[in-house]
C-alpha cells in the first residue's frame, strides 16, 4: 500500500468553508435587522409623539450601536471570503487527490517507485530490456507527478496568501473593537 | 432634554432586543468555527487556517461583548 502522493482532506476543508459563509450569512441578517430597529430609532427623533411613552434617546448609544453596526457587517464579510477561500481550495485539493491518483497509477503500471515526489527505479536485478523500459518512462511519469505536486502547491501557495491577510483583518477588527469599549464615555451618556 | 431627543420607549426595547440577538449570534459563531477542523495536508497551511480561525472566534468574542454592552445601554436607557 502506497502513501497518498496529495496529502489532505478536500471534504473537511469545504465543511469548515461552508460553517465560515453559514455563520456569516447568519451574522448579515442579524446586521439587517440591527441596521432597520437603528433606522426606525432615528426616523423617530426629532419627532414628538403626543400621548405615547417616551424616553430619553441614547445619542452616544446610537453612535455606539452604529459602530458595532458597522463591526458586525465587516466581521461577516471577512467570515464569508475566508469560507469562500476555503471552498476553493477544497476544489483544487480534490482536483489534485485527482491527479496524484493517476500520477500514482502511471508509476506503478511503468514499474517505478515514488519516493515523496521524486519517480526512481525500483532496487534488485533487471533485465536490461526490462531496465531500459522503465527508465524511458520515468521523465514522463515524473511529469505526471510534478503536476499533481504544483497544482496543490499552488493552491496552498494562494490559500496561505488570502488567509494571512484575512488573519491580519480579524486581528485589527477585534483590537479596533476592544479600544471602543475601553474609549471613555461622552459625558453626555453619564 | 428638548423634546426632539425624545422617542417611543419600544423603539428603544427594539434595538436592545435586536443588538442582544446579535450578540448571541456573534458568540454562537465563535463557538461554530472552534467545532470545525479542517486537514489541509501541509503543515505551514494548516498552521495559517487555525491562526485564522482563532483570530476569527476572538473577532466574535470582542463583538459578542461589545454587543452585549450596547444592549445593556440602551435597556438602562429605556428603563430609565
Amino acid at each position: 500500500m502506497t502513501a497518498n502522493l496529495i496529502q489532505g482532506d478536500h471534504v473537511s476543508c469545504s465543511r469548515v468553508g461552508g460553517a465560515l459563509r453559514r455563520e456569516s450569512s447568519r451574522l448579515l441578517h442579524h446586521a439587517r435587522a440591527l441596521e432597520d430597529a437603528l433606522g426606525d430609532l432615528e426616523a423617530a427623533q426629532g419627532r414628538i409623539t403626543d400621548g405615547a411613552a417616551l424616553a430619553t434617546a441614547p445619542i452616544g448609544s446610537m453612535a455606539t450601536a452604529a459602530a458595532a453596526l458597522r463591526e458586525l457587517r465587516a466581521t461577516a464579510d471577512d467570515l464569508d471570503e475566508a469560507g469562500a477561500a476555503l471552498q476553493r481550495y477544497a476544489t483544487d485539493l480534490a482536483e489534485g487527490h485527482e491527479l496524484g491518483r493517476r500520477a500514482q497509477r502511471r508509476v506503478q503500471s511503468a514499474g517505478l517507485l515514488l519516493e515523496g515526489t521524486r519517480v526512481v527505479e525500483p532496487w534488485g536485478p533487471a533485465a536490461a530490456q526490462e531496465a531500459e523500459r522503465r527508465r524511458a518512462q520515468a521523465p514522463e511519469v515524473q511529469s505526471r507527478v510534478d503536476l499533481a505536486a504544483a497544482h496543490v502547491g499552488r493552491a496552498r501557495g494562494r490559500l496561505e496568501r488570502e488567509v494571512t491577510r484575512l488573519t491580519e483583518a480579524f486581528s485589527a477588527r477585534s483590537q479596533a473593537v476592544v479600544s471602543a469599549r475601553l474609549a471613555p464615555l461622552p459625558p453626555h451618556r453619564r | 432634554m428638548p423634546a426632539d431627543h425624545r422617542v417611543d420607549q419600544t423603539l428603544l426595547e427594539a434595538v436592545a432586543v435586536v443588538l442582544n440577538r446579535s450578540s448571541t449570534a456573534a458568540h454562537d459563531a465563535s463557538h461554530e468555527l472552534l467545532a470545525h477542523y479542517s486537514d489541509t495536508g501541509a503543515a505551514p497551511t494548516q498552521r495559517a487556517v487555525n491562526t485564522l480561525i482563532d483570530h476569527a472566534a476572538d473577532a466574535l468574542r470582542a463583538l459578542t461583548d461589545a454587543l452585549a454592552e450596547v444592549s445593556d445601554e440602551f435597556q438602562v436607557t429605556h428603563r430609565g
